[in-house]
């Protein structure tokens, strides 16, 4: 299986990974332990200083993976890029996931304001990972700007509901010249392993690894999943047809039986 | 001194950001500051001397996806 590059950094492991929604930090550190992930999200906020915060950094820099902190809160391409801002100095990095979701219902990427914010934190010598719409041409236009890969959702995030973007996903696989990361709405191994067979480069699982019953075990199945998927993209895949084809011959041999 | 910290007055004792961490006990490991709306960077928390009626944020990386 081939690696990954994305702004120079070499990933051996096409499975992005959240820290959302754990039980706790040891069911967090053995899911992704298990997922084998070189990438991993954080989030930021106000820090609370009434109560203590459950200390998941320590562990997670500890175990060496690279943090993408992402701009999650964020309603505008200001407040985005204040967020990058923040996450750059908390995190010592300049790479961001950037998300702008001004509807706290569905969640869903405002685009005019991620490629507002995209221009600036290029400008500003970020790395950015834009979370936006299965949409091609915005896609492209994050391209044209400077982004160093797309990462188009397949459903809502934390809906479980897989590639329900799957046509548009192919169009923008198809037409990108940066690496695809399928996020969000990834609910089981099949939806990781279908989005890296259609040819995306990675994929990001946060809520299905996060809540599943046994959190390692499906860590390890999404990394199963991530490597079939993507070793059955690299074999090359047979065309679909609607007749059938024969796989043994079809010869006369029985005929003198009749 | 009297500042506002997370939109909160907060009575301040020190002088710098540095001081002001350590008064509330937390590390530095994780956390980013702004100031006024501007983000300082860590380098100069030590050397950054907070005002009265300083509008001070501090932010931490917590779970997300």
């Amino acid at each position: 299986m081939s690696s990954l590059l994305i702004a120079g950094y070499e990933f051996h492991s096409r499975l992005f990974t959240g820290t959302g929604k754990y039980a706790s930090a040891d069911a967090m550190m053995d899911s992704l332990t298990a997922s084998e992930s070189e990438l991993v999200t954080l989030s930021l906020r106000r820090m609370d200083l009434k109560n203590h915060t459950d200390n998941i950094l320590q562990p997670l820099q500890q175990h060496g993976i690279k943090l993408l902190p992402n701009t999650s809160g964020a309603r505008t391409a200001k407040e985005a890029v204040f967020a990058a801002e923040l996450a750059r100095e908390a995190l010592e990095t300049h790479w961001v996931k950037l998300e702008i979701h001004p509807d706290p219902r569905y969640l869903m990427p405002d685009g005019m304001e991620t490629l507002l914010a995209a221009e600036e934190l290029i400008k500003k010598g970020f790395v950015v990972m834009p979370y936006v719409h299965a949409d091609p041409v915005l896609c492209k236009r994050l391209e044209e700007v400077g982004c160093q890969c797309v990462m188009p959702l397949g459903s809502p995030i934390g809906s479980n509901m897989g590639l329900a973007s799957r046509p548009f996903l192919e169009i923008i696989i198809e037409q990108s010249r940066v690496p695809v990361i399928i996020d969000a709405g990834i609910g089981a191994p099949s939806d990781a392993s279908l989005a890296m067979e259609l040819g995306a480069d990675a994929v990001l699982v946060n809520t299905a690894m996060a809540v599943a019953k046994h959190p390692a075990q499906m860590g390890k199945a999404f990394r199963l999943a991530v490597e079939a998927g993507r070793m059955a993209y690299e074999s090359g895949l047979g065309a679909k047809r609607i007749q059938a084809q024969a796989t043994s011959p079809l010869t006369d041999f029985l005929g003198a039986l009749s | 001194m009297k500042i506002v910290l997370n939109d909160v007055p907060y009575e301040f004792t020190g002088n710098t950001l540095e001081d002001l961490l350590n008064e509330l006990g937390k590390s530095q490991q994780g956390i980013a500051i702004a100031i006024n709306q501007q983000v300082v960077p860590k380098s100069v928390w030590c050397a950054t001397k907070l005002n009265e009626q300083s509008q001070v944020f501090i932010f931490e990386s917590i779970a997300g996806g």
